[in-house]
């Protein structure tokens, strides 16, 4: 077969079905955000130009939406990347039982976000929830907290899970790197006198620098879209302080009815990602796209 | 490294509480599940059951029909992931063995459809599924997972392709078979850990998708367990057993599929980044 016919055909399917699924999807979704479609008008669906933007701009507690964002994005991340961190060192050296100890300690990951919310909602919950009694029990707060019901907690409670949930995808990430940076030059530093941190600093990381890049960058993508957990936990209350854009645009959705407005939220979330994603690729200069 | 990165002491401690804050959640869901209804918001808060009982399930099978969410829930990750699977199977090998124009730009809109909300494009997917007169129907969620797990896994595939070497296949075509024999007979047999772990991966991110299936699935007998689960949360004066029940049976496919995978799925994640 003729190379081009080859590779054509292989390729083929995937483009076609992507392009079906996200491409077409994503190109009506930011024409969407320029007319009016919503359930209340499905007949004469019009284009109203930056109406809609217009609209969620004028909102004054957008501000406070997209500050929670950043807020739930940056820390989320932050933590995740540095407890991953940890504990993928303190796996890295073998010890007995290390790969049942890994499957127990990375299942987080494998659980859907909205159980994660429903399950860590229970564990909070400020009349029952058992980590009050453990906190009680232990000295550190003499009454109960109101975790989710309490506004100036809530958004450090499901950055907390969220952080539960993520730390495996970190720590997997970079314990398999980790296993690649080559004994050699850990001798040759430890000939020179280097003490732990000179190694950590001056081999791991910068040995490991690839996948840290590519593993933050992903990952801020993915939680930036990730309602879920906030979804199980709270729907964006108490009082708005929890409401990320992901999960504006679904209360916009299945509440409001009004599909151009989150379709509109969905074009502010792809505008700052795109921003996003080329100052780091820029800061970081990096321009492998791999995993 | 010779020496130890923690005091011995420091790295059991540290090791310990990631464990216990790792599976206590977990510990804490089950034994809600099992416990009797009094037990649940007893006072001084119980952190054992003398009484097991195994009421949260049978609620949850005899009323909410969670076996019929569940065997939807299969149908739909697996199909999905099997096909998405073999997609970024053949792609996947292109990408990574042959160089040409369309190389890059391909892998950059397979990294940058990964940017995309799904909530942007939640509804064009509903009035689209909605013209071929595919809404209410599993079938549309299998087409619609398998075309966001196919860019991820191509990429995954791509990185598991770059691993074997290309001589093997050389070799291949130099014995008489053509490219898409050695493709069959030679690279996909070695290439099986990587294409399972792919598959898991699909398939945990399948079983756990929630939003676009609330949107396209509006009556029960078709619901999967995430909306089984969301819409157990809508009724009102819901039990914490029951929903405990839910949850725990909700986990069983992954954590299994996870355990499985598991270090399939660490390889298969590294490998892009591991050669620069």
């Amino acid at each position: 077969m003729k190379r081009r016919k080859f590779i054509f055909f292989l390729l083929l399917p995937t483009l076609l079905l992507i392009s079906f699924i996200i491409l077409y999807p994503t190109v009506s979704g930011v024409m969407l955000s320029f007319k009016n479609y919503s359930l209340y008008n499905f007949q004469n669906i019009e284009w109203v130009g930056f109406e809609n933007f217009k609209a969620i701009f004028s909102d004054p507690f957008y501000i406070n939406t997209i500050w929670n964002t950043l807020e739930w994005v940056l820390f989320s991340v932050f933590f995740q990347l540095i407890l991953g961190f940890i504990l993928a060192l303190l796996m890295k050296e073998p010890f007995k039982g290390r790969g049942i100890y890994a499957g127990l300690v990375f299942y987080p990951w494998a659980i859907s976000g909205f159980a994660i919310g429903l399950i860590w909602s229970w564990l909070l919950n400020g009349q029952f929830g058992v980590i009050n009694d453990i906190l009680i029990k232990i000295g550190i707060i003499e009454e109960n907290i109101s975790f989710l019901s309490d506004p100036s907690l809530a958004m450090f409670s499901v950055i907390l899970v969220n952080v539960w949930y993520g730390i495996p995808f970190f720590a997997i990430m970079i314990l398999a790197a980790l296993q690649s940076v080559p004994d050699s030059l850990y001798d040759a530093a430890e000939i020179d006198g280097a003490g732990y941190f000179t190694k950590l600093f001056n081999i791991t990381i910068p040995y490991i620098k690839p996948t840290l890049i590519n593993t933050i960058l992903l990952r801020t993508i993915w939680i930036m879209n990730f309602p879920d957990i906030i979804y199980g936990m709270t729907r964006g209350g108490p009082a708005g302080s929890t409401e990320i854009l992901a999960v504006k645009i679904i209360n916009t959705v299945f509440y409001e009815s009004d599909y151009s407005k989150a379709a509109a939220h969905g074009v502010v979330i792809i505008s700052i990602l795109f921003i996003y994603t080329i100052m780091y690729l820029k800061l970081t200069s990096k321009r492998e796209f791999s995993l | 490294m010779k020496k130890k990165i923690f005091p011995k002491v420091i790295r059991i401690i540290l090791l310990s509480m990631f464990f216990i804050f790792a599976i206590f959640p977990l510990y804490w869901i089950i034994l809600t599940s099992l416990k009797p209804t009094q037990e649940i918001y007893s006072f001084p808060i119980k952190y054992w059951t003398n009484n097991p009982t195994l009421y949260g399930y049978k609620r949850l099978f005899e009323f909410v029909n969670f076996k019929r969410y569940f065997v939807n829930s299969i149908f739909v990750s697996l199909g999905a992931s099997f096909v998405s699977t073999i997609f970024a199977m053949l792609s996947g090998y292109i990408l990574s063995r042959k160089e040409f124009k369309w190389n890059y730009p391909i892998i950059l809109f397979l990294f940058f459809s990964q940017m995309i909300p799904t909530y942007l494009i939640m509804v064009p997917q509903y009035t689209m599924f909605s013209n071929l007169n595919l809404i209410n129907k599993l079938i549309s969620l299998v087409i619609i997972y398998s075309g966001f797990g196919a860019a991820f896994s191509t990429i995954m595939a791509k990185g598991f392709f770059d691993r074997i070497p290309k001589s093997i296949e050389e070799a291949a075509l130099i014995d008489g078979c053509n490219e898409i024999q050695s493709l069959f007979k030679i690279t996909i047999p070695l290439m099986l850990p990587g294409l399972s772990a792919i598959l898991s991966f699909s398939f945990v991110n399948n079983w756990n998708e929630l939003f676009t299936a609330v949107m396209f699935l509006n009556t029960s007998d078709k619901y999967t367990v995430p909306v089984g689960l969301y819409s157990i949360v809508s009724k009102a004066g819901v039990q914490w057993n029951v929903l405990a029940a839910g949850i725990v049976i909700a986990l069983l496919p992954t954590i299994i599929v996870f355990a499985i995978s598991q270090k399939y799925i660490i390889a298969g994640l590294t490998q892009g980044s591991l050669k620069d």
